[in-house]
């Protein structure tokens, strides 16, 4: 065991962190519009260029490949530039990509993995329907063949990033006669078909995220299905046998860093009684538990990258992480709620401020997207500890 | 950075897990302490121990010792936790330490060869003098009225011939297993004593209690599952339930966290690094809190039988509270954590 790492891994962190400082973006990322398109897309191509299009890729796909211990060094470095985890590039280098490797012919592969990779293009996952969200293979959008086409009639919804979007990971109904797990259909969506209506969602913190995307009998070619008719499910999940928990290092590191900047806000600002916020005993208690919680997250980061490292099958750490996140992120940022008091009321107060109630308001979502921290723990008790269903 | 068990480690691991399966198995420990023999540790099992080498595992080779690092006496402690071994391991362990970088080799060598070392809880953080000295009223864990007790701070760690105090009367222990004094310091010097500088053996003990603790956890976790799996209501298994099935997973998680937490407290002291301080006072809370946490998840878990002097899990929940305050307790860890700089 050990926790140093190697003079090689010590060279890349190195590398990493010089072209972060001297390339990572400096304005900030704008919130709505095309804008936060361009904005993405120009720091993937500069990534791109740079050779760092994606450090988990295979080379034989452009990218880096790099050992698990790179990526999380890779990771580390990228979260102290303070970029999001998430932003319109996930779902192609995170999601989309990784499933088109392991399951899409060859033509298809070599037509979309180097416009993602590139920064060329957008793409968004249309799996939540209004009927099927945690029960996802409940799904009703149909599908059905029509010469060489696939003709869509359905509705989708929490679409991220559905209107900045070229191409959707579309998850759709091909039979109604077999076991629901047993008819979908994974297929690649051009966003521009006819037939597509984009209707943003306003969310929680005032921005808009996330779409209802309808599909009044959209015509996709039949070339388009990736895996065969009705094996969608599969498809689908075969992607998580891609995520070996180093992407997620990347809101775990910016997680410790508020911490740390809550503390010094705590030490900074004084309360309603005019004494330093730091003075109230519980609160102090509770920032220095946050502490110590995200330092316990980053042990077992480490724990789980250890693990993969040594293995093909993804240990139960990735749903681990994901529980704990959620649970801690909402708690540290609250605390940002209660360090700022009465002044948390006004929107703006001053830019700083703001980010922090943006922040807590965000918040709210780690325990619902990508999985409701509910089904993490079906997921934990059932497929860790062999609990009956 | 590698955090899996080497093929020596995951030796060390089975080897103590089947030495305490055999002779200080739960079963043992109950007819110990309930025939009024505390620690409840028979002192042929104690010997056995020593001979094994559990007590000078951690001790540098030319120091008469095994060699091994912190990490791997976490893996040795979480199995005695697990296991709900009683006796003075954790302060015998560190106090041959003492001993050792406190010079006096042929102390530390009888120590490590089973000569049991109890440990000091203060009753204020004034009850122990800048030397390491007992100066206030303490109490004293699985103490000997003829031997030696380990004192320690954040700055010094140091022995104490228990001879030297006044009005050492035995009181009965919330953990039923241990055997406990009350006392009071007369300042006397101590026996032998090392700065945290020459050797952290504050933090390498707040690593082990984690360790300890690791190892209740998951105990906990492994003892709610296997119920929430068999025992059936409703015509279903109770774990069927969410309201039993989350908390299980909770206990899981937090397993996890506390070993992950250990492992990188106990390598962070080993390689001295500039956050060691933080890395084992986080091991320690992270555990405590986990441990609190899994031992109430599996007492409800269990039902009524929970309650009962019979099941195992009131034994856990006690020797929770004996590590949850050994070294100080949350609260006053959690106040150092805010003070340390932000760790590396
Ligand atoms: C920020 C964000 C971005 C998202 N982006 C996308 C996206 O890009 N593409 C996409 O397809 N989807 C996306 N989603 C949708 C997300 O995957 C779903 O919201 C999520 O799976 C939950 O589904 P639901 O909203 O229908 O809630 P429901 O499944 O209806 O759940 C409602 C509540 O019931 C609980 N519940 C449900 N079933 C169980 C059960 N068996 N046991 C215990 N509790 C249960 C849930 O935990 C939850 O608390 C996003 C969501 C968010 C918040």
């Amino acid at each position: 065991m050990d926790l140093r790492f190697a003079a090689e891994d010590v060279a890349f962190r190195d590398e990493a962190r010089t072209w972060l400082t001297a390339n990572a973006p400096t304005e900030r990322r704008p919130k709505l519009g095309r804008a936060v398109r361009d904005y993405d897309l120009a720091w993937q191509r500069k990534l791109y260029e740079a050779g760092w299009g994606n450090v988990a890729w295979p080379v034989e796909y452009g990218g880096r490949d790099l050992p698990l211990i790179q990526q999380l060094i890779w990771f580390e470095e990228y979260a102290r530039t303070g970029m999001r985890p998430i932003d319109t590039r996930f779902v192609g280098l995170a999601h989309a990509g990784p499933t088109l490797m392991a399951r899409a012919s060859d033509e298809q592969k070599s037509f979309h993995l180097p416009k993602i990779l590139k920064g060329e293009v957008v793409w968004c996952q249309g799996f939540s329907e209004p009927e099927a969200g945690s029960d996802l293979a409940s799904l009703r959008t149909k599908a059905v063949v029509d010469g060489d086409q696939l003709v869509v009639t359905g509705q989708k919804i929490w679409t991220s990033f559905a209107d900045h979007s070229d191409y959707q990971e579309l998850l759709v109904r091909t039979n109604n006669d077999v076991p629901k797990h047993k008819g979908i259909t994974w297929v690649i969506c051009d966003m521009k078909s006819p037939g597509i209506d984009i209707r943003p969602i306003r969310t929680i913190e005032g921005g808009a995220d996330f779409n209802e995307v309808f599909y009044d009998e959209v015509r996709i070619p039949l070339a388009n299905v990736v895996g065969d008719i009705d094996n969608g499910w599969s498809v689908a999940m075969s992607t998580l046998a891609f995520e070996r928990g180093t992407a997620f290092t990347i809101s775990q590191v910016q997680l410790a860093a508020s911490v740390e900047e809550l503390i010094e806000l705590a030490r900074s600002r004084r309360s309603i009684n005019g004494r330093p916020v730091i003075d109230d005993d519980s609160l102090a208690k509770r920032l220095a538990r946050a502490r110590a919680d995200c330092a316990a997250l980053r042990s077992l980061t480490y724990l789980g990258i250890s693990k993969n490292a040594n293995s093909d099958q993804p240990g139960p750490e990735g749903s681990m992480m994901k529980l704990h996140y959620a649970d801690l992120a909402k708690r540290v940022y609250r605390l940002g709620i209660e360090i700022l008091g009465t002044r948390s009321l006004a929107i703006p107060v001053d830019e700083d401020d703001t980010e922090w109630i943006d922040k807590h308001l965000i918040a709210y979502s780690t325990s619902i997207g990508g999985g409701t921290s509910e089904i993490q723990r079906n997921i934990i008790g059932e497929r860790v500890l062999g609990l009956p269903r | 950075m590698d955090l899996l068990p080497t093929p020596e480690q995951v030796e060390i691991i089975d080897s103590s897990a089947t030495f305490l399966a055999d002779q200080i198995s739960i079963a043992r420990t109950r007819e110990l302490f309930e025939s009024g023999e505390l620690p409840a540790v028979g002192a042929a099992a104690w010997s056995a121990a020593a001979e094994l080498g559990w007590f000078a595992l951690g001790l540098p080779e030319d120091r008469n010792g095994i060699g091994c690092g912190l990490a791997d006496e976490v893996l040795l402690f979480r199995e005695i936790g697990r296991r709900l071994a009683p006796g003075p391991f954790l302060s015998t362990v560190l106090a041959a330490r003492v001993a050792s970088f406190g010079g006096h080799q042929g102390l530390s060598d009888e120590i490590a060869g089973g000569r049991r070392v109890g440990l000091v809880i203060p009753g204020s953080l004034d009850a122990i003098g800048p030397d390491g000295s007992i100066v206030g009223e303490v109490q004293l864990v699985d103490a000997d009225p003829d031997g030696l007790v380990l004192t320690v701070t954040p700055t010094i760690a140091a022995l104490v011939a228990v001879s030297s105090l006044s009005d050492v009367t035995e009181v009965p222990c919330v953990d039923p297993t241990t055997r406990l004094h009350r006392a009071v310091g007369t300042g006397v010097g101590p026996v032998s004593s090392v700065a945290s500088e020459v050797d952290p053996v504050e933090l390498r003990g707040h690593v082990l209690a984690a360790a300890l603790l690791t190892g209740i956890v998951e105990w906990s976790r492994d003892t709610g599952s296997e119920h929430a799996i068999n025992r059936v209501q409703f015509d279903k298994p109770i774990g069927v339930n969410q309201a039993i099935k989350h908390p299980c997973a909770d206990m899981a998680v937090q397993a996890q966290l506390a070993y992950s937490q250990s492992l990188f407290g106990a390598l962070s002291v080993d390689e001295g690094r500039a956050d060691a301080e933080f890395q084992a006072l986080t091991a320690h809370a992270t555990a405590a809190a986990a441990a609190e946490f899994a031992t109430g998840a599996t007492l409800q878990i269990m039902g009524g039988m929970g309650f009962t002097h019979e099941h195992d899990v009131h034994l856990y929940v006690k020797r929770m509270e004996l590590l949850s305050h050994t070294f100080g307790m949350p609260g006053l860890w959690l106040d150092r954590l805010l003070e340390l700089p932000e760790p590396v």
